[in-house]
């Protein structure tokens, strides 16, 4: 498959494939979509369809969708979804948004992939680069990976969120460094953490910028990309207050994940902590949880300059471990990005060991889950314990790669160490 | 993890070399200092008080008590204040003897450099500071050591370079340790360290050289004594390194080949270790069989308690008796009247009776398909209102019309009844009672308790029109035996292996055998001598029933919605008559009325070996864990070993091709096992799927379909694919096959750990089965492997499960099973027949999931190992590995 030749009738193949293999899901199995629509692994409070319905109903009836404190999404999911035929009737137009938006995100992959960023970027080229896949495996790894799906099935508005980064990234490998900060700004005006991803983000726009409207300052550059995405996000801020007639909006989305008000139990680490803290030291850990996430930004950006995609990708994959409300879309992004590295897995050392802790936390997960909600025979240390080790195996996922990637630059700095065993310390 | 142990296994092999190695007066200083503190810890103030003795103490000071000077630094406090002084002291003072010498080091430390630092000491304290603070411990030579070493790798390495910049001169290193050890340790001399610092600078910078005895009479006392020959590890002047450790070796960029972790990188590729793997299996899955044969010992097994206070069992009075029973009598002729007669018939006439009591009553239709067969029928159920209660809670008296051996319940429905009408002469209930009549044992109860959680499916379920509160509990009545009964057997296995709360099965133990002086046994085990045997017995019969899954009563369909339930079946010829039986019912009745919360408090995974004597799941669950455990280590060691050179005679060739970063693993081809693993993974829904949906005169057909196709799909398998398969790809099917297998026992081991032990253990063989392309699997192996499985096959299973079931009579069996076969092939097929059908029935009914187990757990790992063994040999022993096109 490496370098074969992908015709057109592949990939609209693949495309049907993914597309059909969803509607099947959708329309032959009617309870799977709200069964996992309820599942706290791909529904959070921040991206459930269920409350989407919520506030859709009291946007509908002219009531502020954010009363009741169940809705905590954006403003404009509002008209978006009340422009469609209503759910209750017509599913499908539901679904078929909701698959479109996948395949969406696919595309944007591909020409990620595509593009080769990951093997050579502006600055380093791996001498590996040559063992790589091809953008219809990756994209078909995306479609096909069970957690793409799940959350496709379970509605997750996290999807949006995930076309809206990768298109981001998409659109500034392949130059186009406006497209990427707009692009971004969705992304950040749906789920706030990805304008995290700003600064990779822009040093690769930068990095990858036309020869012929290539600005040489990088300070100017940067300085108009944050421009350009604290435009866009205020347009967008200026919509939705046109909107929903008040402001009100912010605290309940972004406010919502900011101070973590809303504890339902999820796949990530925050919701045990904040529920056995002390009110008087909530605070103080919030801040410090934030500063936790936000610390890795600056850190990668600076020691991978050389490659800002690993950057995306690795920060991609923190946010999905510790991030307020994380869930399996999370990590289907950032599973998505990882076979982008196929030049590094022979450096990588605990493939199968994270693979199998990853999986295993996936069948144990939902079985806990239930031990503790349904058979009342376990409890709430039951399921925090499996997301403990479901983080333990994204990051050993994590740090595995960025070994790979850093020990692939260290060979390339010193040739003579190439193959000799080294340590970790 | 890996590199953690590695390094561990790195350190420690390097700390064996480093003792080894150290040298003479190092060893003599370590060893005075550890004899001193055995002799303080030895004799504790008794006659000799060692620390008093040995201290420097810079009041006491005078010419007698010089030799304090001396023996300060070989004196501690306490053995930590030993050990950490041992651990920071043998490095600096190894180096400092192998670089001067065992007599110039002996010269110096017994003199000038304990002397020195002591005399400083004593001055400044008594004299500057007016205080008197006594110090013992070798930490003073460790600061002044330091000290030395820090000014020498100053020489060297002046800065600390620190984002380009040199920041941080290196001989302070020492004052900010002084710091942190002044911060970390109370009780610590600031002082004692401080002077020790400042003579070792002050040693390190050269001007105490003169302290040291000239070489030409060192080499004098060495050849007079023979000290070379004669002490072992002796550092002679003339072998002494001044430059061997010129600095510290952090900068000592000229590679030292290191002894330790080539032997221990030695280890991780030896060949040997790969052999291990099937042992350490081996040992877990006897382990895991042997601790299950422990558990009925005393020393393993509890004994039961009480557990919720709440409960009181048995400190009600029963009244129970007397008038009830001639209602009871009244009753139970107008139920013999109605036996032969159907459902509706039933309930017309039992309705007017509970509506006579003056309760609400209503009832419920239902029809389940399952099998081509159709359970259809009218449940009645009544519901008395609490007079203190709020209707918030519940309290449900099950009695089927028939039990699950199709006897009428025929004392069990009066007698239900006649508790009914009693209840509702008292007043003190807080809880809701339900009287819930069923037509049968397994689908009424469960189309009941699905429509009271609004789980049910409206298009073959009614809803109920009547409904309470939440349930707390449920009894059930199974009495169909005429006459009077000699005990009782407590019926509580549930769906899919659930159990209802130990309390409750507790509670009734309590009321039956010590107010009532009813026994109790259990799993029917009708004679229990306490001992081993029967304690075994009574557990193994438990897990079987627990792993099969299917519901043993009308209290099984309760357990899943989390409500406790058990069955009461009275047996035997004795003197204990209908009314025994409804005093335990009614104790049991005012002990949940007393229940201020769900039942809690005590277990819900256990196994019960005797009415009071159970393990919990902390004791047990570890059996079935190591047993699925020996899955997930095989797989690691295949997946391990698929990264691995394939043999010898390939080494070289693997050599030029593997690509040179990673000499010691190959590139592993992932593609093809994935997709044959994922592949049978996905098939197994077929089976899944035709044995819950066929009609059930084609069970048997298809039965014989899917105990043949796993043969032809091996065989179809090996030869699809147009290139050869390499071992590598052998190894990893099964690698992954093994992975998913271990992964869904162990997550069903804290679901039903019965299920997950019995497949756990009788999947075992898929561990041994030898990779049939391998050079050194025999012929003898690969037939011993073919027969292996197809003995403990999921199909081979079910036949012999068949033949017990044919056996021991499943109703109606006989009846559809083919009349013209002979009577042995009507046994197996029926019985076989009977298995599936009793699956399909659960599956539809109850919601029994030990056919996905079976097929989507058990059968696809089977079928991996099927084809593994009929893999066919490799064509050429190419070491390439080929590129899979299958997949693209």
């Amino acid at each position: 498959m490496d370098g074969a030749k992908v015709t057109p009738g592949k990939t609209a193949g693949l495309y049907a494939g993914a597309a059909v293999l969803r509607l099947a899901i959708f329309t032959l199995l009617p309870a799977l979509p709200d069964l996992l629509t309820g599942r706290v692994e791909i529904s959070t409070p921040v991206t459930s369809f269920k409350r989407l319905q919520e506030g859709l109903f009291l946007y509908n009836h002219n009531v502020s969708p954010y009363d009741g404190g169940v809705y905590h999404q954006a403003p404009l999911f509002l008209p978006l979804f009340s422009l469609l035929p209503s759910f209750s009737s017509l599913p499908i137009f539901t679904y078929l948004l909701y698959i479109a938006v996948d395949l969406l995100s696919a595309s944007a992959l591909w020409k990620i992939a595509d593009s080769g960023e990951a093997g050579s970027s502006a600055l380093f080229t791996s001498p590996r680069r040559e063992k790589r896949w091809s953008g219809f495996v990756i994209a078909a790894a995306f479609l096909f990976n069970p957690f793409t799906i799940a959350t496709c099935i379970g509605r997750s508005t996290s999807v949006f969120t995930t076309c809206a980064i990768l298109h981001a990234i998409a659109k500034a490998v392949s130059g186009a460094p406006f497209g990427a900060m707009i692009a971004l700004s969705f992304a950040s005006y749906l789920s706030m953490y990805p304008l995290l991803l700003l600064p990779p983000l822009v040093l690769l726009a930068y990095d990858r910028q036309r020869p012929s409207r290539a600005t040489k300052s990088a300070l100017q550059f940067g300085a108009v990309c944050a421009t350009t995405v604290a435009g866009v996000v205020a347009v967008l801020f200026q919509v939705s207050y046109l909107l929903t007639g008040s402001w009100e909006f912010l605290p309940s989305t972004y406010g919502v994940q900011l101070t973590l008000s809303d504890l339902a139990p999820n796949a990530g680490l925050w919701w045990y902590f904040f529920i056995e803290m002390f009110d008087s030291f909530r605070s103080f850990f919030l801040a410090v949880f934030w500063l936790h996430l936000s610390s890795y930004v600056g850190g990668l950006t600076v020691r991978i300059r050389r490659q800002p995609l690993v950057v995306l990708t690795l920060l991609l994959g923190i946010f999905a471990i510790f991030k307020p409300y994380p869930s399996i879309s999370d990590s289907a992004l950032f599973l998505a990005l990882v076979p982008l590295y196929r030049h590094v897995v022979p450096l990588m050392r605990y493939t199968f060991v994270s693979a199998a802790v990853i999986l295993y936390a996936t069948c144990l997960g939902p079985a806990f889950y239930h031990l503790w909600i349904y058979a009342g025979s376990g409890n709430a240390n039951f399921f925090y314990a499996i997301t403990l080790v479901w983080n333990l195996g994204q990051s050993l996922l994590v740090c595995d790669l960025m070994f790979a990637v850093l020990r692939d630059e260290w060979e390339v700095e010193r040739p003579e160490m190439v193959g000799k065993e080294i340590r970790q310390i | 993890m890996n590199s953690v142990t590695n390094s561990l296994k790195l350190s420690l092999g390097r700390t064996a070399t480093h003792i080894d190695r150290l040298p003479l007066f190092t060893r003599v200083v370590l060893v005075v200092m550890v004899t001193l503190e055995v002799l303080r810890v030895l004799f504790p103030r008794s006659w000799w008080d060692l620390e008093e003795w040995g201290r420097l103490e810079p009041d006491v000071m005078g010419i007698a008590t010089m030799y304090r000077t001396n023996t300060y630094p070989l004196i501690h406090t306490s053995a930590i204040h030993l050990i950490l002084n041992l651990i920071g002291l043998t490095p600096l003072l190894e180096r400092f003897e192998a670089s001067h010498g065992t007599l110039t080091s002996l010269a110096l430390f017994v003199g000038p450099l304990s002397t020195g630092p002591a005399l400083i000491y004593v001055v400044l304290e008594r004299f500057i500071l007016r205080m008197n603070t006594p110090i013992v411990g070798a930490s003073i030579w460790g600061f002044l050591l330091f000290g030395s070493e820090a000014i020498r790798h100053h020489k060297v390495t002046p800065y600390v370079v620190i984002a380009g910049k040199p920041t941080i001169p290196t001989w302070t290193a020492p004052i900010a340790v002084l710091f942190v050890a002044a911060l970390l340790l109370p009780g610590s001399s600031f002082l004692g360290h401080a002077i020790g610092l400042g003579v070792g600078y002050v040693y390190g910078l050269g001007y105490l050289k003169f302290l040291s005895p000239p070489d030409k009479i060192l080499r004098w006392i060495e050849g007079k004594l023979n000290l070379r020959v004669r002490l072992p590890h002796f550092v002679s002047v003339d072998q002494k390194t001044y430059g061997r450790f010129g600095v510290l070796p952090l900068t000592n960029l000229a590679p030292q080949p290191v002894v330790a972790p080539a032997t221990v990188m030695q280890l991780r590729r030896d060949p040997r270790l790969l052999k291990l793997p099937p042992y350490i299996s081996l040992l877990c899955i006897v382990i895991g069989v042997a601790w299950l044969f422990l558990l009925p010992l005393d020393q393993y097994s509890r004994r039961t308690y009480i557990s919720e206070n709440a409960l009181l069992p048995g400190q009600v009075h029963t009244y129970f008796s007397g008038s009830d029973q001639n209602v009871f009598r009244a009753y139970k002729h107008e139920v013999n009247e109605l036996v032969g007669k159907d459902n509706t018939a039933i309930n017309d006439k039992l309705e007017p009776i509970i509506k006579g009591l003056g309760l609400k009553t209503a009832r419920q239709n239902f029809t389940y398909h399952a099998a081509g067969q159709t359970f259809a029928g009218e449940n009645l159920y009544a519901i008395l209102q609490a007079p203190r209660g709020d209707a918030t809670e519940a309290i449900v008296l099950v009695a089927a019309w028939e039990n699950v051996r199709h006897e009428v319940n025929r004392n069990g429905v009066p007698l239900a009844l006649t508790l009914l009408r009693y209840f509702k002469r008292w007043s003190l209930w807080s809880k809701d009672i339900i009287l819930l009549l069923t037509p049968d044992s397994i689908a009424g109860p469960q189309a009941w308790v699905d429509a009271y959680h609004d789980a049910h499916d409206p298009a073959r379920v009614a809803s109920l029109p009547l409904k309470s509160g939440l349930l707390q509990g449920a009894i059930a009545i199974d009495y169909a035996q005429e006459g009077r009964f000699e005990s009782l057997h407590v019926v509580y296995d549930g769906v899919n292996g659930q159990l209802p709360n130990l309390d409750l099965i507790n509670s009734i133990v309590n009321i039956a055998g010590g107010q009532m002086g009813i026994g109790v046994a259990l799993q029917e085990m009708w004679h229990h001598n306490n001992g081993y045997q029967d304690r075994l017995s009574t557990m193994l019969r438990g897990m079987l029933k627990q792993g099969f899954g299917l519901a043993s009563g009308p209290h099984s369909s309760f357990i899943p919605y989390h409500v406790d339930a058990v069955t009461l079946r009275p047996f035997g010829e004795g003197w204990q008559d209908e009314m025994a039986l409804g005093r335990v019912v009614e104790g049991s009745f005012r002990s949940l009325n007393n229940l201020l919360e769900h039942l809690h408090q005590s277990f819900f995974f256990y196994l019960l070996m005797q009415r009071e004597r159970f393990v919990s799941i902390g004791t047990y669950l570890p059996s079935a864990m190591l047993v699925a455990a020996n899955f997930t280590i095989m797989a690691i060691a295949l997946w391990v070993k698929s990264g691995q050179p394939a043999s010898k005679t390939e080494k070289k060739a693997e050599k030029e091709v593997s690509t040179p970063s990673a000499p010691t693993t190959v590139e592993r081809d992932l593609f093809l096992p994935l997709g044959v693993v994922a592949l049978i993974q996905s098939l197994s829904v077929l089976p899944l799927y035709l044995f819950n949906h066929a009609l059930e005169t084609a069970l048997t057909l298809f039965f014989i379909v899917f105990t043949l196709l796993p043969s032809f799909l091996a065989h179809f398998l090996n030869n699809f694919p147009s290139t050869p398969t390499t071992p590598q790809q052998y190894d990893l099917i099964r690698s992954f096959s093994l992975l998913l297998l271990g992964m869904f026992l162990s997550t069903l081991a804290t679901l039903n750990f019965s299920l997950a032990l019995l497949v756990g253990v009788l999947a075992v063989p898929l561990t041994f089965v030898p990779n049939s392309i391998s050079p050194n699997s025999g012929l003898p192996s690969r037939v011993l492997a073919t027969i292996l499985l197809n003995v403990f096959n999921p199909t081979a299973v079910l036949v012999g499960l068949g033949l017990v079931y044919g056996w021991f009579g499943g109703g109606g069996v006989d009846a559809a099973a083919g009349a013209d076969v002979s009577n042995g092939v009507k046994w197996m097929t029926g019985g076989v027949w009977g298995v599936l059908r009793e699956a399909a029935v659960g599956w539809h009914v109850c919601g029994t999931y030990s056919p996905v187990v079976v097929w989507c757990v058990w059968w696809p790992a089977w079928v991996a190992a099927q084809v593994v063994v009929l893999g066919k040999k490799e064509v050429k022993t190419g070491s390439e590995v080929p590129r899979e096109k299958k997949d693209a």
